[in-house]
């Protein structure tokens, strides 16, 4: 997903001298063609994100997009004031492209593990926030929004990640729908997880549990409206997420169920904790003991019926 | 013979011009009943020299494609900000009196949303710079000719991203930009010598790869013939140290803490203080 987006950006900048990658001292031979293609509109700074967002602010001031790429818990912990009001409250087009989004980072530790990046980001006004599942969405969201004028925070996921965006090849910020209408249990979703609540609902399915999966992309404005019918007709509803309970997609939906009075009797989340894990291992390792891969996500949703009264 | 900036700075007699200004700013703060008056006065003949004489700039077209860019960097010391540009007319200057109102255009910070002239919203130290190392690497890209100036406070060197900024101006050389620091020697709790000591400051910019040039920042025709110098734009970026004095013109407000910022200000102390500038 990382080397799709990197090239992506690479492309657009191709095309659209305005268009500039910025990277935070990232690793040797990073898009080396485009530093040797377009010099102009490459830069390796060095390990400074306070810095490089305001470099960005003002760069974006002057009417250029820049693009910076580096871990995502600097972009967001380091950085957040600049983020915040050099970029947010001037509203300007810079993107935040965030490696290693949750707990991809999991064996460098909890100082690279990015679970509340979407809280601190959502926090910030004007900020859209998104989570694309794999690299074919990625270079549709990258491509369909370099003109849009508002700051973006973009999660990559680890790299890899199974395509399964295929049936969707214009990016939009509406919510895509895996399912049919009137299914039993609605999970909601986002970014990399996606991939783990499909292959939970295949089992699901299996089990004759109809199942539906939304994913959201883009986390500010989930337009609930337009799924107003899978949630009406479902018995259970899951939130499935790769973030702290707190200020994620759950916190998201809970908000948007409020304002459209929407009942929350049977909406549940799996996430991760809130708190900073000191285990390393992978990020399966830690989806895993929280619950988060398909076969403990599918094992949940069983157990949740039966709870409800299957 | 090493020249004695502090004592210049205090000695220096303020000319009708800067106590005009100073006159102004007063309407502010009796205004707003509040504000940051020592910061805006140790900085208001930087900016006086800058939009007198040193900045290309157009009062009717803020947005002026050309115009030098300026970010004030140290937001709080505004108020010699606004004072300039309403004197050059960017808006009127009886919109300094609305001061810190709840519909005011003049805030205790700048913003660029909501007054011309201003080219950046500050207020959060340690922001400026790397805002203007993006604006000056912005006309390098475009091969256009403007500048880019951004003036720091001295207190605001605390701040570590600002030396992040300095070393990437460097690595760029973006000899378009000039740095100016106004040297008061104070900040909010103190003398800055007693809180974080920045000696030796012209070594510390020279050594981050900075041309670095001295001078008394209330003597408007060496400011003017030092910041209007010409630039090499592929050369080193420069620093401007500017020595001032905090709260410079009045003297219960000069090298005083109580008037870093001050809020509930009585009439009797804009009254005495009008005192001091009457022309």
């Amino acid at each position: 997903m990382r080397q799709k987006a990197l090239t992506t950006v690479y492309k657009l900048a191709k095309q659209d001298p305005r268009v500039l990658f910025i990277g935070s001292d990232l690793g040797a031979g990073t898009l080396q063609a485009m530093r040797e293609d377009i010099p102009g509109q490459f830069f390796m700074e060095g390990i400074s994100e306070q810095h490089i967002v305001g470099f960005a602010a003002g760069l974006a001031q002057e009417g250029f997009i820049p693009y910076i790429n580096t871990i995502g818990t600097f972009l967001t912990r380091r950085s957040f004031e600049q983020v915040s009001i050099d970029v947010g409250l001037h509203c300007l087009p810079v993107r935040l492209l965030s490696s290693g989004g949750g707990m991809v980072y999991a064996p460098l530790g909890p100082t690279h593990t990015a679970v509340e990046d979407f809280s601190l980001m959502l926090s910030v006004p004007n900020m859209k926030v998104f989570a694309p599942a794999d690299a074919f969405e990625m270079e549709n969201l990258l491509t369909a929004l370099v003109d849009d004028g508002d700051p973006h925070y973009v999660r990559f996921g680890k790299g890899g990640e199974t395509i399964v965006t295929q049936d969707f090849p214009t990016f939009e910020f509406s919510p895509k729908v895996f399912g049919e209408n009137s299914s039993d249990v609605v999970i909601f979703t986002t970014g990399v997880m996606l991939q783990h609540c499909l292959e939970a609902r295949a089992h699901l399915l299996s089990q004759g549990i109809s199942t539906t999966v939304l994913h959201f992309p883009y986390l500010n404005d989930l337009s609930i409206e337009q799924i107003a019918s899978h949630i009406e007709s479902a018995r259970l509803m899951v939130c499935v997420e790769e973030h702290v309970p707190r200020g994620g997609l759950f916190t998201q939906i809970l908000h948007e169920f409020a304002s459209t009075r929407i009942s929350t009797k049977n909406l549940y989340q799996l996430s991760l904790p809130s708190a900073f894990s000191h285990n390393y291992g992978s990020q399966i390792d830690h989806l895993d003991l929280n619950g988060l891969t398909a076969p403990k996500i599918a094992a949940h949703v069983e157990a949740l019926l039966v709870n409800n009264g299957k | 013979m090493t020249t004695n900036y502090v004592e210049l700075a205090n000695k220096i007699a303020l000319d009708k011009r800067s106590r005009v200004l100073r006159s102004m700013v007063l309407d502010a703060l009796e205004g707003g009943g509040r504000g940051h008056l020592g910061p805006a006065l140790s900085l208001l003949e930087i900016v006086r020299a800058l939009y007198d004489s040193v900045l290309n700039h157009d009062p009717s077209n803020p947005l002026l494609v050309s115009r030098d860019r300026f970010v004030l960097s140290k937001g709080h010391g505004c108020l010699g900000l606004f004072t300039v540009l309403a004197d050059h007319g960017y808006f009127p200057t009886s919109e300094l009196r609305g001061f810190c109102g709840f519909e005011s255009n003049l805030g205790g910070h700048p913003e660029r949303a909501t007054l011309p002239g201003i080219e950046f919203s500050t207020g959060a130290l340690g922001h400026g710079l790397s805002v203007g190392i993006g604006m000056a690497m912005a006309s390098r890209l475009r091969n256009e000719k403007w500048r880019t100036f951004v003036l720091l406070g001295d207190g605001e060197l605390n701040e570590g991203s600002v030396w992040e900024g300095a070393m990437h101006a460097s690595q760029h050389q973006l000899g378009a930009l000039t740095v100016i620091v106004d040297f008061n020697r104070m900040q909010a709790s103190g003398d800055i010598d007693s809180i974080v000591s920045l000696a030796p400051l012209a070594a510390k910019w020279e050594a981050f790869g900075f041309e670095v040039t001295e001078v008394n920042g209330h003597d408007v025709e060496q400011l003017t013939e030092v910041l209007g110098n010409s630039i090499n734009p592929h050369g080193k970026p420069r620093v401007v140290i500017a020595h001032t004095v905090k709260g410079k013109g009045f003297v219960s407000a000069e090298n005083s803490t109580a008037w870093h910022h001050k809020a509930k200000i009585a009439k009797d102390e804009i009254s005495s203080l009008r005192a001091e500038v009457a022309v």
